[in-house]
């Protein structure tokens, strides 16, 4: 345990299954949460807003990516935040924005939210460290 | 009290533009920790001479570097939580 | 607390450049000090005359002329970068400074992000 407790926001710019980027970032707020640190919010940009996908489905034996995020911010209650341009762009919508748009279908899994970029710069100004997990390669 | 000015995290594997960027700006004072396919500049034996430099350990064991030879500390995910809060600023290559 | 936005991929062949962008605008809007730092290939984003009608994107060129106006402090490109692909002054757009991107640079930043 740490002497004080820090908050970081977690930016994950890496998809799912083409990335490792939620893997790693998953286990840097495990490691964070044990060491007594809190996790302001986790801000999902460009192709990372993959993880926030209800309808990925991998083979049984691989690992649920979007699932285990899911179950992590609900155990620790902290937001998960989707960017709305990046997350329509690539076909990831809310119930809201189905309406606003007439979607056939909304596919935001739960608690992933949507909001603006507005909520990078918020946790950036508030968080002790703003971290990103990019794409490898 | 920081231990180093930057924490540079290089993901990237050797062959990638943004590693070679990244370890040219690294300074002295700086830290560098590898993650993902970035371990594997510990095979390719091209590690920077400036710098202390980190790997991660589950990367390191997944693509078979276990004890990897040369200056390097292999490390946990607890130790990059720490690692990002000793520098003054944090890069994500 | 000001931030560098540093773009290292080309323009048109991904999107990450103009996520890039929109981040820099994104805090500008927030009153939060940005520059945007243009290195490697990514340098050409910066290249006058792109005329995009045959791609259907719109032009970045429009997009980062507005750069001052949305409140962006600096664009600034790595020197040897824009020598590797060709541009001078008479090439890149106006208001761009260029700069050697290294270790001096950044320590004047108190973030440093790519946009992916």
């Amino acid at each position: 345990m740490s002497d004080t407790s820090e908050t970081f926001t977690l930016v994950i710019t890496g998809a799912p299954y083409s990335s490792q980027a939620p893997q790693t970032a998953l286990g840097f707020a495990k490691a964070a949460i044990d060491a007594g640190h809190s996790i302001d919010r986790i801000f999902l940009y460009g192709d990372g807003v993959h993880l926030a996908s209800a309808l990925c489905t991998p083979p049984s034996d691989e690992t649920r990516w979007p699932q285990e995020w899911a179950d992590f911010l609900e155990q620790h209650s902290i937001p998960g935040i989707a960017c709305i341009a990046s997350a329509l762009r690539r076909g990831l919508v809310n119930d809201t924005e189905q309406k606003r748009y007439q979607l056939p279908a909304a596919n935001l899994l739960h608690p992933f939210e949507i909001a603006g970029l507005g909520e990078w710069v918020e946790g950036r100004m508030t968080s002790t460290r703003t971290l990103y997990f990019h794409a490898g390669g | 009290m920081s231990s180093f000015d930057t924490l540079h995290i290089l993901n990237k594997s050797p062959e990638h533009p943004r590693a070679a960027q990244c370890l040219a700006l690294l300074s002295k004072g700086d830290a560098l920790l590898l993650t993902e396919n970035g371990v594997l500049l510990l095979s390719a034996g091209r590690l920077p001479a400036v710098g202390k430099v980190f790997a991660l350990s589950p990367d390191v064991s997944a693509r078979g570097l276990g004890n990897p030879v040369g200056d390097v500390t292999v490390v946990e995910f607890g130790d990059m939580v720490s690692l990002s809060l000793q520098a003054q600023r944090v890069i994500s290559w | 607390m000001s931030t560098l936005i540093m773009i290292d991929q080309p323009p048109y062949g991904s999107w990450s450049g103009r996520e890039a962008l929109d981040m820099a605008f994104s805090l500008a809007a927030f009153d939060q000090p940005a520059s945007l730092l243009f290195t490697g290939a990514g340098v050409t984003w910066l290249k006058r005359a792109q005329d995009t009608a045959g791609i259907a994107q719109k032009s970045v060129e429009r997009n980062l002329s507005a750069a001052p106006i949305f409140g962006i402090e600096a664009i600034l490109a790595d020197r040897s970068a824009c020598q590797k692909y060709g541009l001078d002054e008479s090439s890149l757009i106006t208001g761009v400074t260029l700069v050697d991107a290294n270790g001096a640079l950044l320590e004047q930043y108190d973030h440093t992000a790519f946009a992916g």
